[in-house]
């Protein structure tokens, strides 16, 4: 009898040198994760479907694996280590002393279409900076994950960083009340860098500017977001000098997406994220590759019912070593 | 050194004009190469020519920092790109063909041919009748001209094909231009130079 060696679509087996060096990638950050005072938590790859899902947004819900366990339990596999830890943390906080800093590694397992290309199982380094708020605790985080990205040596990493509501103000003011399909699609052309379908949606001048540069000519014309786009700079100019070898832009149209604002909560139904602060996504290697991400996730937690302040990141160790490799 | 993917189909020569109007000397390529590629502006740019239906991978993938292609292709494809302009030239239209002028009646289950799955699944959610969607890769006006199908959902260009087939454009569905598409890190790299060739563009009321 012939035995298959074939595997399901998005998923590879790492066999031998291919192993070592991924091993010795997450040995590496790992070891600097605990160096930094994270200690580390094993997290479950099964999860009960619906508390988890009811964390995850519209879009990653729709990316989830579900199944109906043999004493019909409907089972989710892990597809993102966030509101996992967050479901487990938020009744046992009264009991901990804070901040907590944490880290994981393993598996997530998530949907996605085979002509892609993309892995459906990838595997993730992360951390978790929880219970203090304010800018200093974001500027830890993004500087974990810069001297993480510095430490691997890929090459030509670049990082984007913004934060939630920033186009909030330009978005609802360039949106009439009574067509809230629009204040979603008008968002989804900026996240797009569609000029024609922002100006044919009523976007203003300095949502043209955001679309072209990232940021307005004047903050101010932001609203009560302009303050913060001036701390956020400032943050990247001060970690910038730390790591001249990353390119680091702020770029608000990258994050378009991550909207507060009720009145564009339609368009939340095609984001990905719960972040509600600071954000960050990482690149690197020639092809520009995604290799992780984060920011601050307050609202999670608020979904939990438990006031915690948290921010976190995590990092494609798959992309990593391809990148590292070539 | 930039790197642009162009498409070797339907839109390739809209694409070439538009390119040449926004600075790259598209001039410079010859037609009679075999060349799978050719540095142009000083070795500035680097243009690649790929198949319609590739080019989009190769954007997403980073291979190629950015491309043009259909729109018809990009509703069929699940890529995180941008897409900071449309051209104007080059347009055409998705349409339901047939042989009659009528659609289908509500409720009415029907045989939908098309090279486009998601675009018809998309349609489909918004109609009060449903079809079966039988899908090809070519000729797909061939099958309710043969009763492969009752209609079928494809672009249409000058109607010519339609015309000589005995053929109908039953409903005019969407307009679809060529679209500059870029990679979200290639962006970061190249802003100017991108930010410079749309600008250029939209002054020639090349694109939208």
């Amino acid at each position: 009898m012939r035995i298959s060696t074939g595997l399901p679509i998005g998923v590879t087996a790492l066999l031998f040198q291919a192993a070592s060096r991924r091993k010795s990638l997450e040995d590496a950050l790992v070891a600097r994760l605990a160096g930094g005072g994270y200690s580390e938590v094993v997290l479950p790859v099964l999860d009960y479907a619906e508390p988890y899902e009811a964390l995850l947004s519209p879009a990653s819900r729709g990316e989830l694996y579900r199944f109906v366990d043999r004493d019909g339990e409907v089972l989710a596999l892990r597809s993102d280590f966030t509101p996992l830890l967050a479901r487990l943390l938020a009744p046992r906080l009264g009991g901990l002393s804070l901040p907590l800093r944490l880290f994981y590694r393993g598996d997530v397992v998530r949907w996605a279409e085979e002509r892609s290309g993309r892995l459906r199982e990838s595997y993730q380094v992360g951390a978790e900076l929880l219970g203090e708020d304010g800018e200093g605790a974001e500027g830890e985080v993004l500087r974990l994950f810069l001297d993480l990205l510095a430490s691997t040596g890929v090459p030509g990493p670049t990082v984007i960083v913004g934060f939630a509501g920033a186009l909030d103000e330009l978005l609802v003011s360039a949106s009439r009340p009574s067509r809230p399909e629009e204040a979603a699609e008008l968002t989804a052309a900026v996240a797009r860098r569609e000029r024609s379908a922002v100006r044919r949606l009523g976007g203003s001048a300095a949502l043209l500017e955001v679309v072209d540069h990232g940021v307005p000519a004047d903050p101010a014309a932001l609203g009560t977001a302009g303050e913060r786009l001036a701390r956020c700079a400032a943050i990247v100019a001060d970690l910038a000098r730390a790591h001249p070898e990353i390119a680091m832009t702020v770029d608000l149209a990258e994050f378009a997406q991550s909207t507060l604002d009720p009145r564009l909560g339609a368009s939340g139904s095609s984001q990905r994220s719960y972040y509600d602060g600071l954000v960050f996504r990482g690149y690197a290697g020639a092809g520009g590759l995604e290799i992780g991400g984060g920011g601050r996730y307050n609202r999670l937690f608020d979904q939990l019912g438990v006031a915690l302040p948290a921010v976190g990141f995590t990092l494609g160790l798959d992309g990593l070593t391809s990148v590292s490799a070539s | 050194m930039i790197r642009l993917a162009l498409p070797k189909g339907r839109i390739r020569e809209a694409a070439l004009a538009a390119f040449g109007i926004a600075g790259v000397e598209v001039d410079k390529l010859d037609p009679e190469t075999r060349a799978l590629s050719t540095r142009l502006n000083g070795g500035e740019v680097e243009v690649l020519f790929l198949k319609d239906w590739d080019l989009p991978l190769y954007v997403e993938r980073g291979i190629a920092d950015c491309g043009v292609v259909g729109s018809d292709v990009l509703g069929e494809v699940d890529g995180d790109l941008l897409v900071p302009a449309r051209l104007r030239d080059g347009a055409c239209h998705f349409s339901l063909i047939g042989k009659g002028r009528e659609l289908p009646k509500a409720g009415e289950q029907i045989r939908l041919a098309t090279k486009y799955p998601k675009t018809a699944r998309r349609m489909l959610a918004e109609r009060s009748w449903g079809a079966e969607i039988l899908e090809l890769s070519g000729s797909v006006e061939l099958a309710p001209m043969l009763d492969l199908a009752d209609l079928a959902l494809d672009i249409v260009q000058t109607g010519r094909t339609l015309a000589e087939n005995g053929l109908i454009e039953v409903e005019v569905l969407d307009v679809i231009h060529p679209c500059l598409v870029v990679h979200r890190a290639a962006y970061q790299r190249h802003r100017a130079v991108l930010n410079e060739w749309v600008a250029r563009l939209e002054a020639a009321e090349l694109a939208l």
